[in-house]
């Protein structure tokens, strides 16, 4: 400590490390995309009269994108060690204890820092602020279908809205387990010391930050009319906004690998000893199939991204139909990554949820072999059924019948999930808590948006039900009946490790149920609404449908209020909650064995394994 | 051996909490499935063609398949629910057993759910050979649609043009789908059919409508700005209304 006072003291000895900070990266970038868009301006030629209106346009818009992102990379410091390195250097070890954060206090959240503990608190927070601007956004969506008259929306707002909610959930949910809990729990869970490669989690989290604010961009620029799925050519004729989405996915694809790589490389090499395969809490595959799902499927979307880019602003047409390309070429590229992304989504909610089944039930996790099957049979299958997006697109009628077979065969290990879950809670002494009936919840929901999905995956069936919000309700059910209860009940189980002290307990049970009913009210109207022939992302609708959607929008605002419930809990319960002890729930991952606050490194001496964490109940004597 | 050191154990089927979740298993499984099918069917529109129908029918059956499966986790949360809750701030004691599998139960759930995949598929496939088959009669009334932001425009043989579907009821129509500018969805409601239309391709599709009357043509494919209201009507006529219409509707074409 004393040598790192006296060579700060020592000018010009400050490290360029310890002088960025998220206000360095902030201006870095402003500057260097003003900058930018100023030359380009300037040097960029006119487009030909014959040339598509915009095309300079988005070369400028491009552009400057880039620039920001490279200069908010380089201002918060993700380039010093690549730099370093190039020069034949490394950082010193005063630079590596300061990018660990060590004895920093709150200033290291705003920093490139590289504790695992750090970056899950950032992720947690992004996640939080994510949700709350797409939730947001879907209270405009569901305001302005509250009434079949109602549509104070103009139209070209309204499809925004409707996009870049759709981005805003899709991002938020693929990182709400994965990001806060599989960096900070994770890593303890597994008795690592730190993440593989510490710098690329912080560089995978400053990615997000970083990706934001193109998307931002764009909704000054005309915004996202296209849905999130952008589909090709509607997405070539819409406004600049699009490509503050291009930038947007293509940095967030590349934390995505980033962030994938690390976590697979961390379970895979740094597990405590004796933690065979066998051993390894359920939780941690969840984590690793949910990104090890990512590695292949991010790629391809970052490649649709690129090409969208060109055929903007460079005049291509890879998918422009009438000059030789395909606009199926798009569909498949975009679904190739959309299919295997719902499991990303919702395989690490599922495996927590499986982590706190035993813990909440006092006995051990029922066939852990079935739940690894059921995992690992997901993750393969999930990789071959993204042509059911396009059963009616036309794009291949023969391929439809091996799709609906691939599609439906996803069911089997789906079913084994249900099985574990469901066999974890026959016969155990049920301790209720918010996990244990987000367990239940689970359940019920996954259920619902289970066996919708059968009527979905159904070739004749899809030709009545697809681009209905029927599919709409389907995927809230999956993604958010069940994908978001596994979070929201991660964030209770894990938070007194997270901030040493216990969630409120009544503001955990108010928000569980608000959140629960809401949902389950709005989304069976929006299932009616389907049946009854309303499409999806429509501004406006027949009269007809007025009492379902009157339905679905009070649901919304249910689910809003519980989640203002819990945002208040959040915020409570971390600043004067109960205080927690080492374990509140008894339970025996390694988590639970490090104290709060859990010191740089988690361990003074790396724990040793030597049985699994399901050793609960007690044999019959 | 096992039995002879616990001879006071009851075989499974025996035991108070099997016993309760058979009882609720069916009544969960009648519930389930009567709701999931009156759901479906009295929110779905009302049929205008074979196809629709026959997409009514799957949803009964799949319903039907799915509901054991519902109604067993539904079941057996609601016996875990009802049996031993413990509330309070330190966990309950351990649970008085530590099974960590059961091969039968996995084998014979797996088994199940392989069968109900099958039966899925089988139902599917059935219906879908019959709709794949009906876009090969050469027989049937030919139209062309053609989409573009944001109307539907509809050519018949005889050179007549419309923006307003009519078809004669009982006569199979194969359309040809395509589009001026983005890709659009063209759905009849009624009759259970849709196919995208894209720009540079033509894709087809087939219907019989049964009913005469008038329904509901909408976009199912964001589209840009006014996709919401991309949308039209088809009306069902006798042969004789339909033959009269055309005539008139090509001798106007051919005046303007």
């Amino acid at each position: 400590m004393t040598t790192l006072t006296h060579e700060k003291t020592v000018a010009p000895g400050k490290s360029i490390i310890e002088r960025l900070n998220v206000v360095t990266a902030l201006v870095l970038g402003i500057v260097s995309a003003i900058v930018v868009w100023r030359l380009s301006l300037a040097f960029l030629p006119e487009d030909a009269d014959t040339a598509k209106i915009f095309t300079r346009e988005d070369k400028i818009t491009l552009l400057s994108m880039c620039a920001w992102f490279v200069g908010f990379m380089t201002g918060i410091g993700a380039l010093v060690g690549p730099f370093r390195w190039l020069m034949g250097k490394d950082l010193s070890h005063a630079e590596n204890m300061f990018l660990a954060g060590k004895d920093m206090g709150p200033k290291r959240y705003f920093r490139y820092t590289t504790d695992h503990k750090v970056v899950g608190i950032q992720y947690l927070f992004i996640t939080i602020l994510i949700f709350f601007l797409g939730g947001g956004l879907a209270m405009l969506i569901r305001t302005n279908l509250g009434h079949a008259e109602g549509g104070w929306l103009h139209p070209q707002a309204y499809n925004d809205i409707v996009g870049t909610h759709g981005i805003l959930m899709i991002v938020g949910t693929i990182i709400m387990v994965t990001g806060p809990f599989g960096n900070f729990i994770m890593p303890i869970m597994i008795g690592a010391r730190d993440m593989a490669f510490p710098r690329l989690n912080a560089l995978s989290f400053w990615l997000i930050v970083a990706a934001a604010i193109p998307l931002l961009w764009g909704q000054f620029l005309g915004g996202i009319t296209t849905g999130w799925s952008a589909y090709n050519p509607l997405a070539s004729q819409a406004p600049l906004g699009m490509d503050g989405y291009i930038m947007y996915i293509c940095i967030f694809a590349i934390s995505t690998m980033v962030a994938g790589s690390n976590i697979t490389t961390t379970v895979v090499k740094m597990r405590a000893k004796g933690m065979t395969w066998n051993r390894t809490p359920i939780f941690i595959y969840g984590t690793v199939a949910s990104v090890a799902l990512a590695l292949p499927a991010f790629p391809v979307f970052f490649l649709s991204q690129v090409l969208s880019a060109f055929d903007r602003a460079l005049g291509t047409s890879f998918y422009n139909t009438a000059a030789g390309g395909s606009g199926w070429l798009y569909e498949n590229l975009f679904w190739l990554m959309g299919h295997p992304e719902v499991y990303v989504i919702l395989i690490p909610s599922i495996a927590a949820l499986m982590e706190m089944a035993p813990v909440f039930t006092r006995r051990p996790l029922f066939s852990f072999n079935v739940a690894v099957m059921g995992i690992a049979g997901i993750s393969g299958l999930s990789v071959l059924v993204w042509a059911h997006h396009m059963y009616i697109s036309g794009w291949a009628p023969l391929l439809n019948a091996p799709f609906m077979l691939t599609t439906e065969l996803i069911s089997i290990p789906t079913g084994m999930l249900f099985l574990v879950l469901i066999g974890t809670l026959w016969r155990g002494r049920l301790w209720m808590t918010m996990p244990l009936m987000s367990i239940l919840a689970l359940l019920w929901n996954f259920m619902i948006g289970g066996v919708t999905g059968i009527y979905l995956s159904d070739v004749p069936a899809d030709a009545f039900l697809h681009g209905s919000m029927y599919v709409t309700a389907h995927f809230h059910y999956t993604l958010m009946g069940a994908g978001l209860t596994g979070a929201l009940a991660s964030l209770v189980y894990w938070f007194p490790k997270m901030t040493g002290r216990m969630f409120d307990k009544t503001l955990s049970w108010i928000a569980f149920w608000l959140v629960q009913i809401g949902f389950n009210v709005a989304f069976i109207g929006m299932f009616m609404v389907g049946l009854a022939g309303q499409p999806r992302r429509v501004a406006t609708y027949a009269p007809t449908f007025s009492t379902a959607n009157l339905v679905t929008t009070i649901g919304a605002y249910t689910i809003m209020i519980g989640m203002l419930v819990l945002l208040h809990g959040v915020i409570s319960s971390a600043r004067n909650g109960v205080k927690a002890p080492k374990n509140p729930w008894q339970a025996k991952t390694l988590e639970w064995t490090v104290d709060y606050p859990i010191p740089l490194e988690n361990f003074d001496v790396l724990p040793t394994v030597t049985s699994d964490a399901y050793g609960y109940g007690k044999a019959k004597s | 051996m096992t039995e002879l050191m616990e001879p006071q154990t009851p075989q499974w089927w025996k035991k108070a909490d099997v016993k309760k979740t058979f009882i609720l298993w069916i009544i969960c499984t009648a519930v389930i499935g009567y709701v999931g099918v009156e759901f479906h069917v009295r929110n779905i529109v009302a049929p205008a063609s074979e196809n629709m129908s026959s997409i009514i029918s799957l949803i009964r059956i799949f319903t039907w398949a799915a509901a054991p499966v519902a109604g067993l986790v539904s079941a057996m949360s609601i016996t875990v629910l009802t049996s031993g809750r413990h509330y309070g701030d330190n966990p309950p004691p351990e649970a008085d057993h530590e099974i960590r599998n059961s091969p039968k139960t996995t084998a014979v759930w797996i088994v199940v759910s392989g069968l109900l995949c099958l039966f899925a598929l089988v139902g599917g496939l059935v219906v879908l050979q019959h709709d794949n088959e009906a876009i090969l009669d050469t027989k049937a009334v030919q139209v062309n649609v053609v989409a573009q932001q944001w109307v539907w425009n509809f050519d018949y043989p005889n050179g007549a043009r419309s923006e307003d579907l009519y078809l004669p009821v009982n006569k199979p129509v194969v359309f040809h789908i395509t589009s001026k500018d983005v890709k659009h969805s063209f759905w009849i409601v009624q009759m259970g059919i849709k196919m995208d239309a894209n720009p540079g391709y033509t894709t087809e599709t087939a219907v019989t409508p049964d009913k005469i009357g008038v329904f509901d043509i909408r976009c199912a494919e964001l589209c840009g700005l006014l996709h919401a209201y991309m949308q039209t009507k088809v009306h069902v006529v006798s042969q004789a209304d339909y033959d009269a219409w055309l005539t008139a509707q090509a001798a106007m074409e051919a005046g303007a």
